[in-house]
């Protein structure tokens, strides 16, 4: 808890604080590898000295992804591309937590331009899953999740595409939220798909998981799609009152191992008084393919200004500027960034935009209509976060297709903007799985509120592996 | 062509999207990549028989963005803005010749 953690800086003081995390850091970070880049010991005592006793979070050491801009600070993407990128400013959400007394313990590692949901398209090599090593910790933001699971930080910034801070959440047992659109800005967020992403929280419990959502999020003048949304007191929602439905198609399309966890769950819900439905998402079988045309689209336009010129590339040959730019992009992307570039290109191209972009948009309307219909009734949509157990390293990375499938339950919140939290559910064969709820637009404190109640009937906080108790 | 009908992934193909994205393959990445799109684009057809034309599409999550005032404001110094450039000149980034072959 934070609160924990802020009476034991006050008590031991910051030397004492941030040598104990060094230390923990030190135990486990080589076995798990969830860093790019870790401040030394000097800075972070100086840093935790000022800031203790300001704002909410005085002191506070936090995980921030690769892909969040900080001033003076390597962010690299998880890029070669980006290897030597020093940020010349802070993104907004990096001076929000700064002006909570907030201090940046290092940077995570992730998928590729958080292109992935296994953090395996990593330049700088994957994180392992905590709780099985030969596992992968899921993505795209899986070094943020793995440094909070193994409490190497109490808690971390990810962003979320299509699912990827509610993904490794679920797989490594921690709380994430990817919040609606607009409510956090994503001034200085390096840009994969911005219709799509947002940056938001991963936490050990649902306490913290509200006090990071509520440093970050606000209306923001350099992002024009911030919206103003400042609720920030969220409250138990009562569980004997509340409707929930179960999408259907992605019940059934859910592991075996899965479902037997998720059963369990909605077995200790109904048993509150939840009332429990299966509804139906009509158009839930199209959402997949539209949202990977939808990102490859915004990702091959976005990616166009790494030309190996201005953002710091080792690698830089003189020549044509045609060859130039191609050699550079050739050697500084990987391979799944590149995919997803051709792909782009491919589906913006003249005679295929309208059969596969528009057509994609248009199926983001119809998800849209059809969550609109059953939020009519139900109070929050409720599934499995993935659709299987954590996969072994290197299982799923070799087929797109296959590593796409596994977005298939999330990706549906970020094509139509809402909310969705991912909060453990509990074990199978000792890997976590973990519940995803997804609420009407702007309804995060309420999705939170029902995490807060979910914990007392779960006991899903402070979860930790083995390797880190 | 119909939306039905599948679309041949092919070396020429392949290299006018490298043209496109500027994106220089080898040839062995380019067999990979050739395959890997093959499979994409057949997981992409299951949207290609559903008949949308009466449905309008959302490209943005939010209606519409909004402008702020347009005042001159402080912004990133421009030392900061060309620290990462690989080579500069004059408060310039410079690149590559554009011109002549």
């Amino acid at each position: 808890m934070i609160q924990e953690e802020l009476n034991l800086l006050r008590n031991e003081g910051a030397e004492e604080y941030v040598a104990r995390k060094m230390e923990r850091i030190g135990k486990l970070e080589p076995k798990v590898h969830a860093f790019i880049t870790l401040r030394s010991q000097e800075e972070l005592v100086r840093e935790v000295k000022e800031n203790q006793g300001k704002g909410k979070l005085g002191g506070i050491l936090v995980a921030v992804k690769d892909n969040i801009s900080t001033y003076g600070l390597r962010t690299t993407c998880a890029s070669k591309m980006l290897e030597s990128y020093i940020a010349p400013y802070d993104a907004t959400v990096i001076e929000r937590l700064k002006a909570q007394g907030a201090v940046i313990l290092g940077k995570t590692n992730m998928d590729e331009f958080a292109m992935g949901s296994t953090t395996e398209t990593s330049y700088f090599g994957p994180t392992s899953n905590p709780w099985d090593l030969d596992r992968v910790p899921g993505g795209s933001s899986g070094g943020s999740a793995v440094a909070v699971s193994t409490s190497m930080s109490q808690i971390a910034l990810g962003s979320d595409t299509g699912g990827s801070i509610r993904a490794p959440a679920s797989f490594t047992g921690s709380f994430g939220l990817k919040p609606s659109y607009g409510t956090v800005s994503r001034y200085g967020l390096i840009a994969y798909a911005n219709s799509l992403e947002q940056i938001g929280p991963l936490a050990r419990n649902t306490e913290d998981l509200a006090t990071l959502y509520s440093a970050i999020a606000g209306e923001d003048e350099r992002d024009a799609t911030s919206i103003a949304f400042n609720e920030s007191s969220p409250s138990k929602v009562e569980l004997a009152r509340l409707r929930v439905g179960v999408i259907r198609e992605i019940y059934e399309a859910s592991a075996k191992e899965v479902k037997s966890v998720f059963d369990r769950a909605l077995d200790l819900l109904m048993s509150q008084g939840t009332a429990v439905e299966e509804v139906s998402l009509e158009h839930a079988e199209y959402a997949l393919p539209a949202y990977y045309i939808i990102a490859m689209s915004e990702a091959s336009s976005n990616l166009a200004r790494y030309d190996g010129l201005r953002y710091g590339f080792k690698e830089y040959q003189e020549g044509r500027w045609t060859e130039v730019y191609s050699m550079n992009r050739a050697k500084g992307f990987g391979t799944e960034v590149k995919r997803r570039i051709l792909m782009g290109s491919f589906i913006l191209s003249a005679g295929y935009y309208e059969q596969y972009y528009i057509k994609a948009l248009k199926i983001r309307s119809l998800i849209r209509k059809d969550l609109d219909q059953l939020f009519k009734r139900l109070d929050a949509l409720i599934t499995p976060t993935m659709p299987i157990l954590p996969p072994k390293k290197g299982e799923v990375i070799e087929d797109p297709i296959r590593m796409y499938a596994m977005d298939l339950n999330t990706v549906i919140a970020n094509l139509a903007g809402v909310p969705a939290i991912s909060v453990p559910a509990g074990l199978y064969g000792g890997l976590p799985v973990g519940i995803q709820m997804m609420g009407k637009y702007l309804s995060d404190y309420f999705l939170i509120g029902i995490s807060m109640s979910l914990e007392e009937i779960l006991h899903n906080a402070e979860m930790s592996p083995p390797l880190a108790s | 062509m119909s939306p039905q009908d599948e679309i041949e992934v092919t070396r020429d193909l392949i290299m006018k999207l490298e043209k496109l994205s500027m994106l220089q393959l080898t040839d062995e990445e380019r067999s990979r990549m050739k395959e890997d799109l093959r499979k994409i684009l057949k997981f992409f057809q299951t949207i290609a028989s559903l008949n949308l034309e009466e449905v309008e599409p959302t490209f943005h999550p939010l209606a519409q963005g909004k402008l702020r005032k347009d005042v001159v404001r402080p912004s990133l110094l421009r030392d900061l803005a060309l620290m990462n450039a690989v080579r500069g000149e004059g408060g310039y980034i410079k690149g590559p010749r554009t011109g002549g072959e």
